[in-house]
């Protein structure tokens, strides 16, 4: 805690660099009740420090995770050996909504399928990191500790002097190196539904960041199954990967639902001919359901031969009978999630609940087993952060982005969001929490 | 075993001029153990460059982009195939035991799942069989109804329907009963348009039935393309911009 505190005194005021965020326009967009609001981020200037020791075993567990994950992915759409062999239950991979029958045996560049994984982790009062939830679809974040590290360098340059931060602008290489591995021949670009959407300032920023074109669906074009952009001379110009910034289900209206306004139509064929890169691969939401969260552990032992070395937060499945039981016997104590929202919904905590609600709740969970996880509350080490000049404690998690290409790296930074609410776990920004830089320390 | 010929054409008009036009095909029959194709020529009107891919399904997708004005598109199948129902076709996929967009069932259709199932007995392919013998009694073969968006629950409700429908609730009650199935379009000897039925997945291979017609599937019947519903097996799918993109669309099928 000294050290935070030293780092607190470091940094300064949250005032100046919240207000050069402004001026730079980082904004978040938040949907409420069908009304699109455009919301500043709030930062807060006192970073979270992990130390050396700490990240070097972070960094291998994450690394072995995704491993895990990414092999996982190319199992379940080709010969799905996972489920044969019985370690998971055939139906948690197909009644899961990420699951796309439609990506059966098609084999991306390098059988890569997420290259940028978003991984979520708490601290335990006992120092232990848990493992949240994997975002292995389109994960969003990582521009806000680059922009706020820079406009940190500027605001407090004294900090950068006196400690060793490693420098997170490497991401922008990073990210570039993940796309040109699976680049098939042509431009690196960003698909973006457009300015109204929640990270259009994120898909912005990574587009300068790593040299490649910012487009819209209406720009683009499949012709002879490779996709092109029209160029501002009338021709077409073609591009290689798409870093796509939109959902699996928008992604192709010939494919995917064909109301989508906002696809490519015959993308899907230009993907399975091999000849575009599609970043994160369609199809990825069968690895990071919450139901198949439970699973993870074990696809390490099953992928990998070994053993994890980041442990899961204790989880239970209403879907096994054992385990039901548990989640009856314990449910004012246990977090309950709802395996298809993500974003912070569907997250019920039983100790918040009336009796009444909480008998309600106990009878859906019977009648929909499979749609529920329940696990343990865990007691997470809280942050310091300024508020109205003072400092006070708060919930936080730890977003971590691992970069698959042609080896899967782990990104020494990562977004570190709290709640703004003292009694609240729920950190995501869509539900008005705030974020702080993320600094590791090369010793 | 028997040699079929087959010819299948779709026009479509608009009313106006559209432009950026993109188009997936599925109209190509696959080859497979039950149909062996001997011929197969796809023409398209107005003449434009297309790919070829093979879908997740099996299905031949012929794909095409046309970026100029133009007021129609034509396209027709012509082929023969040698058609044997006494081979099996083993290609499964576990997704097909699985409701789908079409197939998932509301209230009613589980309701009524739930008061046939006592008598649904014996083996896969009499369960099939008895099952498509009481929706043939309960749901009416009629025109005009339904369309090519109406779910299995919905056409259930009116008890009236075409093929697809028939197709569509049938796949339903059998993913209840825990038999996969899949949909089918095709061609077939009784029809004057496209066909649709079902294959159901016995244990060991796929075996068809046309439940609009409430009998089994013979070497009468080609297979254009296949899946979990008729969201996988649309013939054409496509997008395309203009003042008026309402369209006319006039289809013929023959089979001797």
């Amino acid at each position: 805690m000294t050290q935070q505190v030293q780092f607190t005194k470091a940094v300064g005021n949250a005032s100046e660099i919240n207000e050069l965020l402004r001026r730079y326009g980082v904004k978040f967009g938040i949907y409420k009740n069908g009304v699109f609001n455009e919301q500043f981020f709030p930062f807060d200037p006192i970073p979270r420090v992990i130390t050396a020791e700490d990240f070097q075993s972070m960094e291998k567990g994450l690394a072995q995770r995704v491993k895990a994950l990414n092999e996982f992915l190319f199992d379940i759409y080709h010969e799905k050996k996972i489920v044969h062999d019985g370690i998971i239950p055939e139906d948690f991979i197909y009644i899961s909504k990420g699951y796309l029958a439609e990506c059966e045996g098609i084999t991306p560049k390098n059988n890569v399928y997420s290259h940028i994984s978003g991984i979520d982790l708490v601290q335990a009062k006992n120092g232990e990191w848990y493992i949240l939830e994997d975002n292995l679809r389109i994960p969003s974040g990582a521009s806000y500790p680059l922009i706020a590290r820079d406009l940190t360098r500027i605001a407090a340059p004294q900090a950068f002097e006196e400690n060793p931060i490693i420098d997170n602008r490497g991401y922008a290489e990073l990210l570039k190196e993940t796309m040109e591995n699976v680049n098939c021949g042509g431009a690196r670009a960003i698909l973006t539904p457009g300015r109204y959407n929640a990270a259009y300032f994120e898909h912005s920023y990574l587009a300068e960041l790593t040299d490649s074109v910012l487009v819209q669906n209406d720009e683009l074009f499949v012709e002879d199954n490779i996709l092109y952009y029209h160029t501002y001379s009338g021709g077409k110009s073609r591009i290689g990967v798409l870093y796509r910034r939109i959902a699996d289900e928008y992604l192709d209206p010939l494919t995917f639902l064909p109301e989508s306004l906002i696809g490519i139509p015959n993308l899907m064929e230009a993907y399975r001919s091999g000849n575009v890169g599609i970043i994160n691969a369609p199809g990825n939401g069968v690895a990071d359901d919450k139901g198949i969260y439970y699973f993870v552990p074990k696809m390490i032992k099953y992928y990998l031969g070994e053993e994890p070395i980041l442990k899961n937060a204790p989880t239970y499945l209403p879907f096994y009978e054992e385990d039901m039981k548990y989640v009856m016997e314990h449910l004012d104590k246990l977090v309950i999630k709802d395996v298809a929202e993500a974003g912070g919904y569907g997250v019920v905590f039983g100790s918040k609940l009336t009796k009444e609600k909480l008998e309600e709740f106990r009878k859906t969970i019977i009648a929909e087993p499979r749609r529920f996880i329940a696990q343990e509350v865990i007691d997470f080490l809280d942050l310091p952060i300024i508020e109205d000049n003072e400092t006070v404690m708060r919930k936080a998690d730890l977003r971590a982005f691992v970069l698959s290409g042609a080896e899967t790296k782990v990104w020494a930074s990562g977004l570190t969001r709290f709640s703004r609410n003292p009694d609240s776990f729920v950190v995501n920004s869509s539900q008005g929490g705030g974020f702080k830089d993320t600094w590791v320390l090369s010793r | 075993m028997k040699r079929v010929n087959f010819f299948y054409s779709t026009k479509l008009t608009f009313d106006d001029y559209v432009h950026n036009h993109s188009f997936a095909l599925r109209v190509i029959p696959p080859e497979t153990d039950t149909q062996h194709i001997l011929s197969c020529s796809l023409n398209i009107a107005p003449y434009i460059p297309t790919k070829q891919t093979v879908d997740a399904f099996g299905n031949n997708v012929t794909a095409g982009y046309m970026r100029d004005d133009h007021r129609f598109l034509d396209f027709e199948i012509k082929g023969s195939a040698q058609v044997n129902h006494n081979k099996r076709r083993t290609d499964y996929m576990p997704c097909y035991l699985y409701q789908s967009q079409y197939t998932k069932p509301d209230n009613g259709l589980k309701t009524f799942y739930e008061s046939i199932k006592k008598k649904c007995t014996g083996t896969v392919a009499e369960k099939a069989e008895y099952i498509c013998n009481i929706l043939s009694g309960t749901v009416e073969y009629e025109k005009g109804f339904t369309d090519t968006t109406t779910t299995a629950e919905q056409a259930f409700a009116l008890k009236k329907g075409v093929c697809q429908d028939f197709s569509h609730i049938l796949i339903s009650l059998l993913r209840m009963e825990g038999i996969p199935a899949r949909y089918i379009a095709g061609l077939a000897f009784c029809d004057g348009e496209t066909h649709s039925w079902v294959e159901y997945w016995t244990g060991d291979h796929w075996e068809g039935i046309d439940p609009a017609n409430n009998c089994p599937v013979n070497d009468d019947y080609i297979v254009i393309s296949q899946g979990r519903d008729f969201r996988d097996c649309a013939i054409d799918r496509g997008v395309m911009f203009g003042k008026y993109t309402k369209q006319l669309q006039l289809v013929r099928s023959e089979m001797t």
